[in-house]
């Protein structure tokens, strides 16, 4: 029996154990691709490198056999660096988006396909929860919110985009007029108090999230409405004041302490000392001038903060050093505050922070919910004792504009085909100007959720029933990965903090097969491992898979250019689960996908 | 299409069989019957053998002989090894395309007559830039020969090059010998011609000569080679022999049998000159009188063990090699021997390998040797596929027997009974001249059951391989004899514990074996006497590139770069120029001619030693000895024996960039840090040389170098970033000044334009010349380029007689 050391720790395993093994034996989690229990070891991934006896070289521990006496290193920088180099490397030559595009188009980062597909699915309920995880007010955007989203659907470049902004309202009337409207769960009391200065659409936002996370909410607002801006910008067509008040009733429901009428004003922070932990301003663009009278740092816009915590004074520049996010975001831009200022405000016995048309001046309202949602996290890891990071920038790989073409093998995958879906696409652009008088599947409450509302684009629109909701979510072409949740490149890249635009390279062309009844096959996500080639042989599949070409061209293909679907004719299953990224996936993966949805964001539990 | 006829390869299928290593055989027959691999056919072989589709589309894929698709009537192969790179292959590439009209993603022409294919090494380095057409190579190609070279084929090429019939004997009132060089830069040169025409003179002159047929001689700078032995034994030594001097050649020093004869003879070559009508031969011209002086200095400095009796052996005659104590090391073995003293003696000679890494041998066979197993192999690796090496070729060709001797010994000490010489497909010569010599050896009781009257069996098989650098892998190499995709693996197990089909096997190289016979003859003191403490013996390289005199040397190791640059090689040549007449002359000069102008003299840069695995060795350290350590340390390493010596006018960057451009094409795919990682190399490279590098490139190059050599899976990818890092750690000015958007020597496309200087004398040669029309024709003026339409195709300035085009 072998004996040796990983990282200075004793270990002994049997004859013909590999290092990984050994490894394994020891709790040291050494990341794997191309190893697969039962197969033979490609050694192809090359990201379970680890260095032998100080040797300049490594060594794939999922093929290298544990010898007696053997020197293993494995947790230390230099390897973690290969590990990263081969993750990165595969990630410059991975053609996917993670995440789709609509995704990174919302500045509320919401779960856009998710919700598609709950909605096409029929289930609502699900729906209003994965959009609730980051829009507090959907059925108020659902009538004022330009769809930054719709502008990058995919879909616009083929037969007009989904209509995202109406299904998200329709799930949100749906939410509102139901028995029992969507109240999410919260955490326990934490004993820590917020106020939030302003009851507008960041504020309302920030509040209906703190006390998700346990603290206690006092909400302060100089009217004796809660609403902000949504009642006095200029959208009262298409914004009844009933959806309004309905749905901010659902936020209060959380147990928001409310103080309408009440005017505070910057200077007079240290009254709010006693009784709060920390402060959010999001009183609106007034903020800026009372910012100046109260010789706080402002920039154009309005209140200073740093950009990725919302935070005022001390903290400025905190997430940005942690190196690990991907700079973005120039509106947040601000230049960091002067130290003197910075120390005034770091003797406040409570943290500052500010958000929404505060540290803005002019914005979308998607915008201020999406600071509401942002700043709450901030807060919360103030209030925690947490370092604040303030929200986390989501891995993902990104194919970027596709051809029409590449756009046609996507449609190609749908349920629907691009051609059978012509009618669905005329419930698009066309169904959402026309005016309807009545809506069979949701009863319509007093306040006429179904109101006609102009929009931008569309003129005077009309939200969908039900039916039509679930055949225009179903219009979705799945940007997202089907291996968001089961992605072992994925998963490992985020462990590892590779940055999958490392390196510049040209992409390949977008390619799907999607000709199996279940499996669809997209040759840019492999990363040429060959175990589903493996498993074919061993399935004794008649056609089977096999290596195409060389080099860097090589791919997995079935061979003399047949289709997937002949090629695995009784494999196709035990692939699919192999396959260390979704390069061979189920076309529906739904049920892959955990039941309550993590966010996105959340990249390993 | 109609149908097709796929009788043939129910044929091929019943000659070479049903197992699955038939499948790279299977192919090759398929692809000589139909000139490509059609889907149809592989089916067919599918429906008849245990191959599966998966394999068989695996390995059709994977190597780059096999084409699917239908190509032109005659294929053309340029030659892109790394003295061909350095002599402006890419300008011949370009130059046949726009010839052919060939667009820069097609390779084949309208009218289907020609396909054009890049070519990793014709291994005809001293005669770059080669290109091949079907069977006929032209060395010495320009861009502005293209032309001439199409129509030389199309009138001549067909004719077969190749030497037919066997040596002449004349058995009484000998006069002499005439000795022609037959290795394939010889008859790439025309040796084949020159044969025939000697055979016809002394047939007309009746000359008693004899005419020999002789292995390559190493001198490929100045073929093709004849020598002739005066009955004195006196020889004289004639280079650059074409067809048409043969006959004075002879006639100088033969004498015709009788007056009449003399008279007639005269008489006929005399008309046949009025009326002969050849095209002017397309590669250049070298008169008779060109005997180079310093063949003695190219000779001198040499040790010729590998190649023992260069230049006077009958490649293919059995009883020749034998009177030159040929099998004498392996009767010795056999009957005095046995496999403890063969082990020991190749272990006391400190014999280490050819192929590149030098393991010592006798260790090797000692572990062969020592494995379990009644079944084992013995191979010849004869893929050699660096760029820019030619010796195992020479070697294979040359001494065929030698190398069966000493494979012949390695089996019977370690124990094994079969052998396989695994050659690479671009060596035709090759495997005809082994297997040849392979028949002779069964036929004469030196291979089969009982060697030599002993109870020791031992039988080789020939196998090609299908064009794929990798498989010079001994693993991946393994992969392919075993009929799969040529993939390396992990390594350990090695094949010495577990190789071909699983079983204990040797695997060497061809020079290695080559050196066998003759330690075991002289004794293991007298090789290890030899070179260095570490490295002993001699080793044979190609010397070719920017040098006087390129070929094959063989040379003691310790001894320097320097000696072999300077002492054998001539030092750096001087430019090589278009001989070519303006026809506008100026008006003033004497009788209508120009003046040559010298190109400035050029100065020794470096020498690239091992090829794509191997690195630079800068001038600044020419006086590193030849040995295994001593290379490794200043970032080379001994390789497969390809040196090719770089003047200022290469460009560092580019023959990095060349390089891992070829490592880069032959990486199998297998590790994501080969595959991929050099690839992200290369597309750094080609930034740089675009003139769009960033600072942040350097850092990010040497990064992914040192990962990819720390990591890759085999030897290819460990050792494909050594060009890259010797150019980094030697040259890294060159890189800087790449960044800046400069290129010093003037290589780089993208940073470099053409310029007229004042010394134009208006003579339009350069404007008739120039493929882009980028020159207007104005005669006796000052010409200009446009550089809108200017490809940098170096014509213009080639062909310049005043050296008034510039690089800048």
């Amino acid at each position: 029996m072998p004996k040796l050391t990983i990282d200075q720790r004793d270990v002994e395993v049997p004859e013909g154990a590999t290092i990984l093994d050994a490894a394994r034996k020891l709790g040291i989690e050494i990341p794997t691709l191309c190893h697969r229990d039962g197969c033979e070891p490609p050694t192809s991934c090359l990201v379970c490198m680890v260095r032998v006896g100080g040797d300049h070289r490594l060594v794939p521990s999922c093929a290298t056999a544990a010898v007696d006496g053997m020197e293993v290193e494995s947790e230390s920088e230099a390897v973690h660096q290969v590990r990263r180099t081969a993750l990165e490397l595969l990630l410059s030559d991975h053609l996917g988006d993670c995440l789709a595009p609509c995704y990174f188009a919302c500045p509320a980062e919401m779960d856009i396909p998710t919700m598609l597909r709950q909605i096409a699915a029929g289930e609502m309920r699900g729906a209003i929860a994965t959009i609730k995880r980051d829009i507090a007010l959907p059925a108020v955007l659902g009538r004022v919110c330009p769809a930054p989203c719709e502008k990058i659907c995919r879909r616009g470049h083929l037969d007009g985009p989904v209509s995202i902004c109406l299904l998200k309202r329709l799930a949100a009337d749906v939410d509102l007029a139901s028995a029992e409207p969507y109240v999410p769960t919260c955490l326990p009391e934490s004993g820590k108090r917020a106020a939030i200065i302003g009851g507008g659409p960041s504020g309302l936002a920030a509040a209906y999230y703190l006390r998700q996370y346990g603290h206690a909410c006092t909400l302060f607002d100089e009217n004796r409405q809660l609403g902000g801006r949504l009642r006095s910008e200029p959208q009262q067509d298409s914004l009844p004041a009933a959806v309004l008040d309905a749905e901010i009733a659902t936020i209060l429901r959380l147990g928001i302490e409310v103080r309408a009428g009440v005017r505070i004003e910057l200077g007079q922070l240290a009254e709010l000392q006693d009784r709060f932990d920390a402060v959010l301003w999001a009183c609106g663009r007034t903020a800026k001038e009372q910012a100046i009278a109260a010789g706080l740092p402002v920039s154009q816009r309005g209140l200073q903060v740093d950009p990725r915590t919302y935070r005022m004074g001390a903290t400025v520049g905190v997430a940005s050093r942690s190196g690990t996010l991907v700079p973005d975001m120039p509106s947040r831009s601000g230049t960091p505050v002067p130290d003197r200022l910075g120390a005034e405000l770091e003797a406040l016995p409570f943290a500052l922070f500010a958000a929404g048309n505060a540290i803005r001046g002019k914005s979308l309202v998607v915008r201020s919910v999406a600071d509401g949602k942002e700043v709450a996290l901030a807060i919360h890891q103030y209030l925690s004792g947490q370092p604040i990071t303030g929200w986390p920038r989501p891995f993902s790989t990104k194919i970027g504009r596709m051809t029409h073409g590449e756009l046609l093998q996507l449609a190609a995958i749908g349920p629907l085909s691009y051609q059978e879906r012509a009618d669905a696409s005329s419930l698009s652009l066309r169904e959402r100007a026309r005016v309807r008088e009545s809506d069979e599947d949701i009863s319509s409450s007093s306040d006429t959720p179904h109101a006609p509302r102009p929009t931008p684009q569309t003129g005077i629109a009309l939200g969908f029933s039900l039916a039509e909701g679930r055949q225009q979510a179903a219009r979705c072409l799945h940007c997202d990965c089907r291996g968001l949740w089961t992605c072992k490149l994925r998963e490992h890249a985020i462990k590892y903090h590779a940055n999958p635009r490392r390196y510049e390279a040209r992409r390949r062309v977008f390619q799907v097969d999607a000709r199996h009844a279940e499996v669809i096959y997209e040759p840019g996500k492999c990363i040429d491992c060959g175990l589903c080639i493996q498993i074919a042989a061993a399935a004794g599949e008649p056609l089977g898979l096999t290596f195409v070409g060389r080099g860097f061209d090589v791919r997995v293909s079935a061979p003399f250019d047949r289709s997937v679907a002949e090629a695995l004719s009784r494999a196709a299953t035990a692939c699919v689960a192999a396959c260390p990224t979704a390069a061979l996936a189920y076309k529906d993966c739904s049920a892959l996908v955990p039941r309550f949805r993590k966010h996105p964001c959340a990249s390993t539990d | 299409m109609s149908e097709l006829d796929l009788r043939p390869v129910d044929a091929i299928v019943q000659r070479l069989g049903r197992g699955s290593d038939a499948a790279i055989p299977i192919l090759q027959a398929i692809q000589s019957h139909y000139r490509y691999v059609p889907r149809e056919a592989m089916e067919r072989v599918c429906a008849l053998t245990e191959i599966t589709p998966a394999t068989i589309s695996g390995v059709a894929t994977f190597y780059t002989q096999f084409r699917h698709r239908p190509v032109g009537q005659h294929i053309i192969h340029i030659c892109h090894g790394t003295a061909c790179h350095v002599k402006g292959s890419e300008l011949i590439q370009d130059a046949f395309q726009r010839r052919l009209g060939i667009g820069p993603e097609g390779d084949t022409d309208a009218e289907g007559r020609f396909t054009i294919e890049k070519v990793a090494c014709l291994g005809c380095c001293t005669l770059a830039p080669v290109v091949q057409i079907d069977g006929t190579t032209y060395g010495h190609v320009t861009p502005t020969s293209v032309a001439n070279v199409l129509d030389d084929f199309l009138h001549h090429g067909q004719e077969p090059r190749t030497l037919s019939g066997g040596t002449r004997k004349i058995s009484d009132g000998e006069l002499g010998e005439i000795r022609i060089g037959l290795g394939s830069c010889c008859v790439a040169q025309g040796s084949g011609k020159v044969h025939q025409a000697i055979q016809q003179v002394l047939q007309e002159s009746g000359a008693p000569v004899v005419v020999k047929r002789v292995g390559c001689v190493g001198m490929c700078h100045q073929t093709p080679l004849v020598e002739l032995i005066a009955p004195t034994g006196s020889s004289t030594l004639f280079s650059k022999v074409q067809a048409d001097d043969a006959a004075e050649i002879v006639l100088r020093h033969f004498k015709p049998k009788g007056v009449l004869r003399r008279a007639r003879y005269a008489a006929s070559r005399w008309l046949d000159r009025l009326w002969s009508d050849e095209i002017a031969d397309p590669s250049i011209r070298h008169g008779i009188d060109t005997r180079d002086p310093p063949v003695c200095a190219f000779l001198g400095p040499q040790r010729h063990l590998a190649t023992e009796h260069c230049g006077a052996l009958d490649p293919t005659d059995l009883d020749e090699y034998l009177r030159h104590e040929g099998f004498a090391a392996l009767r010795r073995s056999i009957e005095r021997g046995g496999p403890d003293w063969i082990i020991e003696q190749i272990r006391a000679s400190g014999l280490r390998g050819r192929g590149g890494a030098g393991f010592p041998s006798g260790l090797k066979w000692a572990k062969v040797r020592a494995a379990d197993g009644e079944e084992k192999y013995v191979i010849c690796n004869g893929d050699e596929g660096d760029p820019g090496a030619f010796m195992d070729r020479m070697i294979l060709e040359s001494f065929p027997y030698r190398v069966i001797e000493g494979m012949t010994i390695a089996a019977l000490a370690v124990g094994a009974h079969e052998g396989l010489f695994y050659i690479r497909a671009e060596y035709p010569l090759a495997v005809k001249r082994i297997g040849e010599a392979l028949e002779q050896c069964r036929r004469r009781g030196i291979l089969g059951e009982q060697i030599l009257g002993s109870d020791f069996g031992f039988e080789i098989a020939v196998k090609e391989g299908a064009g794929a650098f990798v498989c010079g892998e001994e693993t991946a190499m393994l992969a392919s004899l075993e009929g799969r995709r040529g993939m390396p693996r992990l390594r350990p197990p090695y094949p010495a514990e577990s190789g071909l089909w699983g079983k204990p096997t040797l695997i060497n190289n061809v020079e290695t074996y080559a050196l066998v016979p003759w330690i075991l003859r002289h004794g293991a003191a007298e090789f290890a006497r030899l070179g260095t403490p570490t490295s002993s013996g001699t080793k044979v390289f190609a010397l070719a590139g920017k040098v006087r005199r390129g070929g094959l040397i063989e040379v003691p190791m310790g001894v320097t770069v320097r000696q072999i640059v300077e002492e054998i090689g001539g030092g750096v040549s001087s430019p090589s120029r278009l001989e070519t007449v303006p026809i506008f002359a100026a008006g003033s000069r004497e009788n209508g001619t120009v003046p040559f102008s010298p190109q400035p003299q050029r100065r020794f840069k470096a020498v690239q030693i091992g090829g794509p695995s191997g690195g630079c060795v800068p001038a600044e350290l020419a006086d590193t000895p030849i040995d295994f350590e001593a290379l490794a340390q200043v970032g080379a390493i001994m390789g497969s024996g390809g040196l090719v010596v770089l003047d200022d006018a290469d460009c560092m960057v580019d023959i990095a960039r060349y390089f891992l451009r070829f490592t880069q094409d032959h990486s199998c795919g297998k590790c994501t840090l080969c595959r991929i990682g050099t690839r992200r190399m290369l597309d750094i490279f080609d930034r740089i040389c675009e003139g769009h590098g960033k600072p942040r490139d350097l850092d990010d190059l040497e990064m992914l170098a040192q990962t990819v050599r720390a990591g890759s899976i085999c030897g290819l990818g460990r050792t494909a970033p050594n060009p890259v890092l010797s150019t980094l750690k030697y040259f890294r000015h060159e890189y800087e000044a790449h960044l800046a958007g400069r290129c010093p020597a003037g290589r780089c496309k993208a940073l470099i334009h053409y310029r007229v200087t004042d010394d134009c004398i208006g003579c339009t040669l350069c404007a008739q010349h120039c493929p882009a029309e980028a020159i207007a024709l104005t005669p006796y003026v000052k010409h200009a380029i446009d550089q809108e339409k200017c490809t940098r195709c170096d014509t213009c300035r080639q062909v310049c007689p005043q050296g008034a085009i510039v690089i800048e």
